[in-house]
């Protein structure tokens, strides 16, 4: 288990960024996966994806955004509003979904109540289409040239062709290494936790590539050459659903019995496609792998196309049974797991749907109930009732 | 063979059955206290006591309930719904789903003829559906919570609660209590909000027959009759023991089989 | 769902009830005084909506024509496409056979119509697990549909991507529930640039070629024009009765809004539309003329409503305000922005006007029109930027002379229940006392209308509105 990853994953404050800091580099937070970070590593500048990890109190969130919000973008702005973003230089809040895209007017209003609490330089609404074809995708493709020259008149950079492609290599590396790890959480017996494997994931969406790609690469080898297999589980899972940073779920899913192999949840693998075309016009090629290929319920009327992809994940993880979490007010994954539901269970994929708040705001004594009952569900071959010695 | 116990801390009461051969030889239930550790014990204290033994005669003790992980005594624990599914198939062989309604969580299950879960859902994302509402209720019409469902039975004429969450169907009533509306009709109505909330929960899971309910709520007379009414399904009543008692059953029973196989 | 409600085919059991209803334009009073009795369940409703005279019978009638039109569609070849309100409906008239679904103006009218409303039809989404928490007001009927107890759909076709995630989800979702093909259009940011406006036009384009794929069909372009001639007459209608408005008291009656954007949402184009326009018109002006207000008595103060109305049991809301002698202004889903409108004053430049020279003007002008339908237009962005929210609610409050802004919505709306407590405390700092309903405008188990009217109440006396 690689130390820096897991530090990495379980906090907002992180060495490797102070350092990078300390050096003039220039940090640019982004909150969606709809957010091409190869532009801003062509920049030079380091692209960390915000999360709301270790959020206690909402009082400051629940005072800009009302009370039937989904508790993920109230998080980001507990935490923009008790300054753990001070690392920023620059923001960009695209238009995930509702309740995230207002995190652009929500940030900007709570900070004339709050100084000091957006980024300093650059604060920027990205407008992401909800097809991911067509006229849709030329518009993309505008939207993103279009940050291109914000970000260079902002910041006088220069981005190239070259720069671009240059990230985009580096970064399908990165993906390349992911898909690698992904193989490895398909082995049954299960050689790699679930808890390891997501705290890889997150990861990569707050460190520098450079110190990511060496870790990753370290912690493959390392999985590689384990003797024993991860001890003790009953069941291979699978995460689907909500956006999810929350390793206490993954650690709760774990404790309970299970080996989580393998999630399409944000944070986690989340596109359906391996790797960035690195030829060509790198704009459009970064367009296409950015907004084709999400499997994102925001994409309206291409449910059919997720369905193949996540269920074609999920057989090749060769997992027993899925675990489809949704926020609370997360309608766009809460009925596409209405859907999944029906189409997984058609396949014979034992579901199991929750509801929850956001990562730590969660009431986990129940939680673990229903993880209980879904393991004691899917080993449905107890021993029958036997009459007892007379 | 020596005797087995099953032991289910539920959030608002604590349960613990005995059982001999496959046959119930004790059962208590008390009121939860905030530590769970206390609560299980005093249970089993008392369900000891009249089944006339001590810990040390029981083989296997099977922990279930919201407060499962903290019984000192049990050997092993299950979720609440397997041991609901559980107890219900062995008190009514026929059944395939089951409605458990306690105290703060409301739990729709559906079984296989073996009596292995095959589905389920649980509603705790709010107090509506659940016990509490109907605790609530009751305090507000200023009536013992057992009451409720008597009482409605004699209703002719039940009134529309236009609010299922808990505090605005507090005020619903309050409303209907002065415009002079007969507690029957009140109680009634807050049967049938209860039931509708809990009847979209069951339809989610297509429920096959037969239909058995158990938890506090089961004793609520007016509740299942509301509930069989909204599905247009008959629910078979669990009449042995108190349906409160059925986790404890099933944690019992699945302690059985365990010392069986031991 | 109660297994029973399957039974009664929804839209049958509308028609019916609009066909009988329209009838009463004929009846003499002590006909009507005979049949409220008999009626206890509706008398509520059809008193005061009859109360209005002539226009409220051509409502019955545009309404028992829509839901006419659609029990009739399978018989007569037609396909039925399941769209939203805030989709113009012109382009299915347009083509010869194609019949719109609204699943909005369902839910409006199952909430005041019966006790229990659409309840059901809401659970039976959750039953097949569509999300609880999303917008009550396509649930209403869409359980409906779902269910079998609506008339069979066809295809989907609707325009709230990039405005509002829980209408084009539910749509997306029923769709894929009753396995139709489907075609969201899709919407920027923003409204004014070209660029944008390039996009509304090539986005519709592909709506036209998707209909025509999955309709089996080919629009009328006479047929087109004659619509598009006739929306130019029932939009001066419509300005003649906003710019009357503006009259202190305001002759208007607040109920008519609700006429107005239902038979609108439904109706777009028809002649009998225009005709409820005129005869409304006509009643307006007699109440101008002789300085009446529309509610019959002294206006005490004037409510813009800068989100939507409420639909609980027997429109309670518009009861209310008129009880309280406070005038209705409308709504966001009262103002469609023709360029001509009287309220285009401050926000000129962003309206739409109707071309009727070519085909391509033509198609221009539709999807001109439907960037700029209820919230398409004004919640597409960020609340403050130009043209939205914010900009409209001021702008529409000076213009009509709003002495106060209610905010009444559903807990279903992610979109502006993330905002709306930043556009209240704007609103507030420019003078108007703001109001936030948090009950739900379809579903009245969230918060009972007699607790939001209590809040209701203590606001309009708090704030020294009354």
């Amino acid at each position: 288990m690689s130390s820096i990853l897991s530090q990495a994953a379980r906090s907002i404050d992180l060495d490797p960024v102070r350092k990078f800091k300390e050096k003039g580099g220039t940090v640019i937070g982004y909150t969606c996966s709809f957010v091409p970070v190869e532009i801003f590593h062509a920049a030079g500048m380091l692209p960390i994806r915000l999360r709301g990890i270790n959020t206690e109190s909402l009082n400051i969130g629940d005072a800009y955004y009302g009370p039937f919000v989904c508790t993920f973008p109230k998080a980001l702005l507990q935490q923009a509003g008790q300054g753990s973003f001070k690392f920023l230089d620059g923001a960009v809040i695209s238009a995930g979904c509702d309740a995230m895209r207002r995190l652009d007017e929500c940030w900007r209003k709570m900070s004339e109540d709050v100084p000091g609490a957006l980024p300093p330089s650059w604060f920027y609404y990205l407008d992401v289409p909800h097809k991911p074809q067509g006229v849709a995708l030329e518009w993309y493709q505008s939207r993103i040239r279009k940050l291109i020259q914000a970000l260079e008149e902002k910041f006088g950079v220069h981005i190239t062709d070259e720069s671009l492609h240059l990230a985009i290599s580096k970064q399908n590396k990165v993906r390349t290494a992911l898909g690698e790890l992904a193989e490895l959480r398909c082995l049954e017996p299960a050689v790699v936790s679930g808890t390891e494997a997501f705290e890889a994931l997150i990861a990569r969406n707050v460190l520098p590539t450079d110190i990511y790609l060496e870790e990753l690469d370290r912690l493959i080898e390392e999985v590689k050459s384990r003797a024993e297999p991860v001890s003790g589980y009953r069941k291979r899972l699978f995460i689907t659903g909500s956006i999810c940073d929350d390793l206490e779920l993954v650690e709760q899913i774990e404790a309970a019995g299970a080996v989580v192999v393998g999630e399409t949840v944000c944070y986690g693998l989340r596109n359906t496609s391996p790797l960035v075309s690195d030829t060509g016009d790198p704009v459009a090629a970064l367009s296409a792998f950015y907004l084709s290929g999400s499997v994102c319920p925001r994409m309206f009327g291409y449910y059919p196309t997720r369905l193949v992809a996540i269920s074609g994940r999920i057989k090749r993880t060769q997992a027993q049974g899925v675990i489809m979490q949704n926020i609370r007010f997360c309608d766009l994954h809460g009925s596409e797991n209405g859907l999944l539901e029906r189409d997984l269970e058609k396949l014979d994929v034992p579901t199991l749907r929750i509801e929850k708040e956001y990562g730590a705001l969660t009431e986990k004594g129940r939680l673990r109930m229903r993880i209980d009952a879904f393991l004691e569900q899917l080993e449905k071959s107890r021993p029958p009732v036997q009459e007892a010695e007379g | 063979m020596r005797m087995v116990a099953g032991c289910d801390v539920g959030s608002l009461a604590t349960k613990a059955v005995i059982m001999e051969r496959r046959r119930v030889v004790a059962a208590a239930i008390v009121r939860s206290g905030p530590k769970p550790a206390a609560s299980a014990q005093a249970a089993m204290d008392q369900a000891l006591a009249q089944a006339g033994c001590g810990l040390s005669d029981i083989a296997y003790c099977v922990g279930t309930g919201y407060g499962r992980e903290k019984i000192s005594f049990m050997n092993e624990s299950l979720s609440e719904i397997s041991c609901h599914g559980k107890g219900a198939q062995f008190l009514v062989p026929s059944a395939r789903s089951v409605i458990d309604i306690g105290g703060q969580d409301c739990k729709v299950i559906r079984l296989d003829a073996k009596g292995s879960l095959v589905k389920f859902v649980t509603n705790d994302k709010c107090a509506s559906g659940t016990g509490r509402f109907l605790e609530v209720m009751a305090k507000v019409l200023n009536i013992a919570v057992a009451e409720l469902g008597e009482l409605a039975l004699k209703s002719r004429d039940p009134v529309t609660l236009a609010s299922m969450c808990t505090v605005w169907a507090q005020a619903d009533v309050i409303k209907h209590i002065n415009a002079r509306r007969p507690a029957e009709d009140i109680c009634a109505g807050v049967n049938a909000a209860m039931a509708n909330r809990v009847a979209m929960m069951a339809n989610a899971l297509q429920l096959e027959n037969d239909i058995c309910m158990t938890g506090g709520v089961a004793k609520n007379k007016g509740v299942v009759q509301a509930l069989g009414r909204i599905m247009g399904k008959r629910i078979k009543e669990i009449r042995q023991i108190d349906p409160q008692l059925v986790g404890a059953l099933g944690a019992a029973l699945f302690a059985s089989e365990k010392a069986t196989k031991n | 769902m109660r297994p029973a409600l399957k039974e009664y085919p929804l839209d049958l059991l509308f028609a019916r009830t609009f066909q009988v209803a329209q009838k009463l334009g004929r009846s003499t009073e002590k006909e009507r005084a005979i049949l409220l009795q008999s009626v206890p369940y509706v008398s509520g409703l059809l008193g005061p909506i009859l109360s209005i005279g002539q226009p409220a019978i051509t409502f019955l009638e545009l309404m028992a024509d829509y839901y006419g039109n659609l029990i009739n569609a399978k018989k007569e070849g037609k396909k039925v496409v399941m769209t939203t309100f805030c989709f113009d409906p012109t382009i299915f008239y347009a083509f010869g056979n194609l019949v719109p679904v609204t699943l909005e103006v369902g839910t409006v009218i199952t909430s005041i119509l019966w006790k229990r409303g659409s309840f059901d039809f809401m659970d039976f989404c959750t039953e097949v697990g569509f999300s609880e928490t999303g917008c009550s007001s396509q649930r209403g009927t869409m359980g409906a549909y779902l269910s079998g107890a609506g008339v069979e759909i066809d295809l989907v076709a609707v325009n709230m991507g990039g405005v509002c995630d829980t209408n084009s989800n539910a749509y997306s979702f029923a769709a894929q529930y009753l396995n139709k093909p489907f075609y969201g259009l899709d919407y920027p940011s923003e409204l004014t640039p070209d660029e944008v406006t390039d996009y509304h036009h090539k986005d519709y384009r592909a709506l036209i070629r998707f209909l025509e794929e999955h309709g089996q069909c080919r629009f009328d372009i006479d047929r087109l024009r004659e619509l598009l001639e006739e929306k130019k007459i029932q939009d001066e209608l419509t300005n003649e009765l906003e710019e009357m408005q503006r009259l202190v008291p305001n002759p208007l009656p607040g109920i008519f809004h609700l006429l107005i954007y239902a038979a609108r949402y439904t109706n777009s184009g028809s002649k009998k539309f225009t005709r409820m326009l005129r005869e409304m018109v006509e009643v307006v002006r007699d109440n101008a003329t002789n300085g009446r207000s529309g509610m019959g008595q002294t206006e005490k103060c004037r409510a813009l409503l800068f989100y939507i109305d409420n639909f609980s049991f027997n429109v309670g809301m518009f009861d209310w305000l008129a009880r309280h002698q406070v005038s209705h202004m409308g709504s966001m889903l009262s103002r469609f922005f023709p360029d001509n409108a009287p309220y285009r004053r401050d926000v000129s430049g962003t309206c739409f006007s109707i071309d009727t020279r070519s085909l391509d003007t033509m198609i221009d002008t539709l999807a001109d029109i439907n960037a700029r339908m209820p919230m398409t237009r004004t919640i597409r962005g960020p609340y403050d930027a130009p043209n939205m929210w914010l900009e409209d609610s001021l702008s529409l409050a000076k213009i009509y002379k709003a002495d106060c802004c209610v905010y009444n919505g559903t807990p279903g709306c992610r979109n502006t229940w993330s905002n709306v407590k930043l556009i209240a405390r704007d609103l507030e700092k420019h003078g108007y006392p703001t109001h936030l309903v948090y009950a739900d405008a379809f579903d009245g188990r969230v918060e009972s209308w007699e607790a939001t009217a209590m809040r209701m109440e203590e606001f309009f006396k708090i704030r020294g509105l009354l």
